[in-house]
């Protein structure tokens, strides 16, 4: 039982990483309609950022502002300079090529810039862990670091909710992502919504990264490599409609990924399998994800 | 306006400029420098231990001219590019050996010339630069160099050894480069991993005999060179391994794997993990409240590996055979001074204190050393100069560790002082301690490794 | 992007748009390939014979560094074009080819060097081992839609290295097989290893090619594009929606498949030991597909070749920081997104069609308004 909560607790850990980065990646999707693949390249360029100016002498959560900040920017200009051209084709999938290029592009500027070499990121949070019960010897802790990043999560879910569901601004992304001609015959700016709509994505992002990093021992360029096939099955789980969704099927994927390095043997090292086939039972039977909305095409 | 159609046709063009560069045709390449390829003087030594009977190229022929070139295929960008700085040590030492006249041989001097391919760590794209940089026919190098990756390698030694060409100093600790059907490959003065098992069994032996071990390995033959290796090693003793958890390839993060085996009881630990994985895994034992005695992978010993992990890493166990530039007390030695002055001088942006870059200047170092000592300025004798080779106080290497090999015995790295990490201040400048004396397993590598590992069959 | 009842969107297909049909003369033909004008006719066929030509002729020329390049361009169009028929014709998105085409490398060096067969006798099983897990993957893949489709895709291609690394028992312990060079061996006389690789590469390049052409103009391929434009009104006409989706797949996973085994042959090696390298190629199939023109016959092949030219000529682009390379590759693919939208193959079809229009400007009124792309 120790043993079960121990690593229901390093899933959890593990699993507020994913569902932040797939907050960012639902969050983009609805209010672009596009599946950004450069979303952990963007986060990550800004979390060296972020690290850069702690480097500098910044206290950890203004470097983290300042980075949201940049990464805001970066996201609209991105929008109107990169996909914008392409969006309007014919094509969808050129829109994904221009994400995987720069998903190439950005991860090796990094490098480039910050170098190769692991990092430190210091965390927002204070060190140490909640004692939440012993038993044979060993306490089984909630480390603070990660009911932070759980706080956090919910915050800004609970702001993204509110702007998306009760403010006049979220009405226009919504309506600009379900239908930007009818969109803008009622005169909302598309090109506007969409840019804000990259923008918030790319802020989140740069949270998730600085905190991903943060709650890793290092970091280096390849940080959201491995984290971001866990966050796109975790995006995927939750039906890509959901912002909670995102974050609670993150903490699914997690422990299920912590309870099979544990119990499943035989899965010894290819653990990725458990949330992927994980994903394929639940799709198979609810076909829009555990927190999708059902929908109606017409014909 | 960035659709109108100017900007189309300009774009195009330049697009088109990019995709079809020049190629060379068929022709071009038989008029490259003959370098040991085909027909020559073929005065070779009458006792060798290495077959030349198959050989598609003449491994007798001596170089024509007076450049020596080396290629070699390691990663330059991708996930694995911070392995390029291994290149930035070996290229300083030859660039200072070139300027200081060169390498004789014989009685003639030589220059020796570099040329390298990105392979992003692909073993694919080791094999096509190596067949391009080396040619077909064996005529456009002398010997490939320090190609990294255990994978990459093992992807080119049979074409190697086809070729009679020298593949030297992998830049890896596997122990399949002693398999004797591919004399033509040799590792380098990094240590068969088998040997760290062996390493932490004697240490455990010291300090407590009745240990029982917890193993933390990669999922791939890295992991398994450790994880075979350590058994072997403890086979006849008192120690015990009670638990083995792996972890994917490239992860960096094993809190699950290590809340398993802190839950199996054990006061001992090997760290086999590499990359950021390891000091994670330290990080998260020091969290779980767990306290073994730990082993680190050689490979994880690095300013910047052991350096994020911080406080965690303090009292951990490695070995190693270089000088460390990170130790105070080499900061006086007459090599490790030379060492930084001349890459500080020919590969300024390399970092002087990362590990791995005093590790390529040392295999830089004992290149020339097997060099010189060849009889002629042919594959074999060079060949045959490693496979009888013995060096000591060359580049960085520890005093006391003497780089050995003999017929029987094609491994290099076979002597090691065990060091302990010392942990200070976050801002200090934390290193190992080197633990002992040299502890010199010359010639049994392969007594401590099992056959598996070191035969392809 | 269309909308449901309530107003949320309905996730879109990441397939492409329909067709775009050619300046259609209004008759009653019922074809899906309408007449094309003489002098675009003439055009394509001195652009096709030329290409033909340069073809067969290049082996001669290059040296063997180079016609490697070439080889591996041609199996790169064949997975390329194994994907158009799943995801250009049929608009099932998949990033998870890798996988089909790794299957396919391991099968071909599995069997040759645990089992000692001939490399040739090994293609026809790559093709038919992927033909059946196509099929079986195919299947589930029925009740996962668009986005979804292509990330449980994405963990196939992901979870192939790991797989391989735990069942492959290669050299060494590594995940890799390496068949001895000889067992390459130019068939031919007179024919130089790397000739002999680049011809029957090509070879079933070309067969595969003709069976997709005529698989798209038959009914299948009327029914695959009929689901990928209108799943729902296409059941209605009759077409068999699960036996459609399901076929394509597998299908696309045996040229997939093939284009692994010719790989064996090509890098003289099949290795898992890179985790995202079926991930890496994936994504290579679907970028090679789209810029050379999803949706059409040669777009694959076009686009094949131009990336493994690019990916070459980023390599050392810039002396002392090639660790830049895939930043200048990336610049290159989002370049070629944007100066051609519809492709390489559309790009060249635009302006066959705008030379088609000019010469028949004069006396010959056009059969429907001529599209503005000014914007």
């Amino acid at each position: 039982m120790q043993l079960f909560v121990e690593q229901v607790l390093n899933g959890v850990a593990n699993g507020v990483v994913y569902g932040s980065v797939a907050l960012a990646l639902v969050l983009i999707f609805r209010t672009t309609g596009v599946l950004n693949f450069a979303q952990g390249e963007m986060a990550l360029f800004a979390t060296f950022i972020s690290w850069k100016l702690t480097q500098q002498g910044l206290p950890v959560v203004g470097a983290i502002a300042i980075s949201m900040a940049i990464a805001f920017v970066s996201g609209a200009i991105i929008e109107r300079v990169l996909i914008r051209p392409v969006e309007t084709g014919r094509s969808p999938l050129n829109v994904v090529i221009v994400t995987l290029g720069m998903f190439l592009a950005l991860n090796s500027l990094v490098q480039l810039i910050f170098g190769t070499d692991p990092q430190f990121m210091p965390s927002a949070f204070p060190k140490g862990g909640i004692k939440l019960f012993e038993s044979g010897g060993r306490t089984a802790t909630l480390q603070k670091g990660t009911l932070g990043l759980v706080l956090v999560l919910i915050a800004e879910c609970i702001v993204l909710w509110a702007i998306l569901n009760h403010t006049r601004l979220g009405l226009k992304l919504r309506a600009v992502a379900a239908n930007p001609d009818s969109a803008r015959l009622h005169g909302i700016k598309a090109g506007s919504m969409l840019m804000l709509g990259w923008a918030m994505s790319a802020a989140i992002g740069a949270l998730a990264g600085s905190m991903v990093a943060a709650q890793r021992t290092g970091f280096d360029s390849n940080l959201m490599q491995t984290v971001l096939i866990y966050a796109l099955a975790a995006a995927a789980l939750g039906g890509f409609d959901s912002l909670w969704g995102a974050v609670i099927c993150g903490i699914i994927v997690g422990v299920a990924d912590a309870l099979t390095i544990q119990y499943v043997d035989p899965l010894n090292g290819i653990e990725v399998v458990m949330p992927l086939a994980f994903i394929l039972v639940v799709l198979m039977v609810m076909p829009h994800g555990l927190f999708g909305k059902r929908t109606v095409e017409r014909v | 306006m960035l659709k109108g159609k100017k900007f189309r046709i300009a774009g195009s063009l330049l697009v088109l400029a990019l995709v079809g560069a020049a190629c060379s045709s068929r022709d071009d390449n038989n008029a490259s420098t003959d370098n040991g390829g085909g027909s020559g003087d073929s005065g070779g030594a009458s006792e060798s231990s290495i077959d030349t009977a198959n050989c598609t190229a003449d491994p007798t022929a001596e170089i024509e001219g007076n450049e020596i070139k080396l290629v070699s295929s390691f990663p330059q960008s991708g996930a694995t590019a911070a392995f390029s700085q291994i290149a930035k040590g070996w290229k300083s030492y030859i660039q200072m050996i070139n300027d200081e006249g060169g390498v004789e041989i014989d009685g003639k001097t030589y220059t020796i010339t570099t040329t390298d391919k990105d392979d992003q760590y692909n073993p694919q794209n080791t094999v096509a630069n190596i067949e391009e940089l080396v040619g077909e026919d064996g005529s456009n190098a002398f010997a490939a160099f320090s190609v990294v990756g255990t994978a990459n390698n093992l992807a080119i030694r049979q074409q190697l050894g086809d070729l009679c060409v020298p593949n030297l100093f992998a830049a890896t600790g596997s122990p399949a480069w002693g398999d004797p059907t591919y004399p033509w490959t040799l590792g380098s003065t990094l240590s068969p991993y088998s040997l760290e098992g062996k390493a932490f069994a004697d240490l455990l032996g010291d300090e407590k005999p009745d240990a029982k071990i917890a193993v933390l390995v990669q999922d791939d033959d890295f992991g398994k060179a450790y994880e075979e290796g350590l058994k072997k090693a403890i086979e006849g003793t008192d120690l015990e391994i009670v638990k083995t958890e792996k972890y994917a390839t490239g992860a960096t993060e094993v809190s699950a794997q290590i809340t398993s085996l802190a839950a199996s009881g054990a006061d001992a630990f090997f760290d086999g993990a590499t990359l950021l994985a390891c000091p994670d895994a330290l990080t998260k034992a020091a969290a779980a409240g767990w306290t073994p005695i730990t082993w680190v992978s050689a490979t994880c010993t690095s300013k910047t590996l052991m350096g994020v992990a911080g406080a965690n890493a303090n009292n951990a166990y490695s070995y190693t055979n270089l000088k460390d530039p990170l130790n105070p007390d080499w900061d006086d030695d007459p090599a490790m001074m030379e060492y930084r002055e001349k890459v500080g001088q020919y590969q300024p942006d390399a970092d002087v204190n990362n590990g791995i870059v005093a590790y390529g200047w040392t295999q830089g170092a004992l290149l020339v050393e097997a060099l010189k000592a060849a009889e002629k300025p042919t594959r074999l004798a060079v060949m045959e100069s490693i496979h009888n080779f013995s060096a000591s106080d060359v580049g960085l290497l520890l005093p006391g560790v003497t780089v050995k090999t003999g017929p029987d015995d094609p491994y290099l790295g076979e002597a090691f002082n065990v060091m302990k990490y010392e942990f200070t201040a976050p801002d200090a400048r934390n290193h190992f301690v080197l633990v002992g004396d040299i502890n010199d397993v010359e010639g049994q590598t392969a007594d401590f490794t099992p056959e598996s590992l070191i035969s392809s069959g | 992007m269309t909308t449901d009842q309530t107003g949320a969107a309905v996730e879109p297909m990441l397939g492409v748009a329909p067709l775009e049909l050619e300046d259609a003369p209004a008759t009653g033909d019922q074809t899906l390939w309408p007449q094309i004008p003489r002098p675009v006719f003439i055009a394509r066929v001195i652009i096709g014979t030329v290409m033909a030509a340069a073809a067969l002729y290049a082996p001669f020329y290059f040296d063997p560094v180079y016609n490697r390049l070439l080889s591996q361009a041609i199996y790169l169009a064949i997975a390329a074009m194994g994907l158009n028929l799943l995801t250009g014709f049929n608009g099932q998105v998949s990033i998870g080819h890798g996988f089909f085409y790794g299957v396919g490398a391991f099968t071909s060096a599995i069997l040759m060097v645990d089992h000692g067969w001939t490399f040739e006798a090994t293609i026809p099983i790559a093709l038919l081992l992927n033909l059946v897990i196509g099929l079986l993957v195919g299947l589930p893949a029925l009740r996962v839609r668009g986005l979804y489709l292509a990330l449980v895709t994405l963990g196939l291609a992901v979870l192939f290295p790991q797989l391989a690394s735990k069942y492959v028992d290669g050299v060494g312990g590594v995940a890799l097989l390496r068949p001895p060079a000889r067992d390459f061996s130019s068939l031919i006389e007179g024919l130089d290893n790397d000739q002999w690789a680049y011809f029957l590469s090509l070879f079933i390049m070309v067969v595969l090619f003709l069976l997709a052409w005529n698989l798209v103009r038959g009914r299948i391929g009327r029914s695959m594009i009929a689901v990928r434009d209108q799943e729902i009104a296409a059941t209605t006409v009759g077409v068999n929606l699960a036996g459609t989706k399901v076929a394509t797949f597998a299908i696309s996973a045996a040229y997939a498949g093939v284009a692994g085994s010719l790989s064996v042959m090509v890098d003289h090696v099949a290795a898992a030991t890179n985790p995202i390298f079926y991930f890496q190629r994936s994504v290579e199939f679907l970028v090679a597909m789209t810029i050379g023109g999803a949706a059409t016959i040669m777009g694959p092949a076009v686009g094949a070749l131009a990336l493994v030219l690019l990916r070459r000529n980023t390599e050392d682009l810039i002396e002392g920081k090639e660790i830049l390379a895939p930043a200048l590759y990336g610049a290159a693919l989002i370049a070629i997104v944007f100066v051609l939208p519809e492709g390489l193959v559309g790009g060249v079809r635009r302006f066959l069609a705008w030379l088609g229009r000019r010469s028949s400007a004069k006396g010959r009124p056009p059969t429907h308004p001529i599209p503005d792309d000014s914007q």
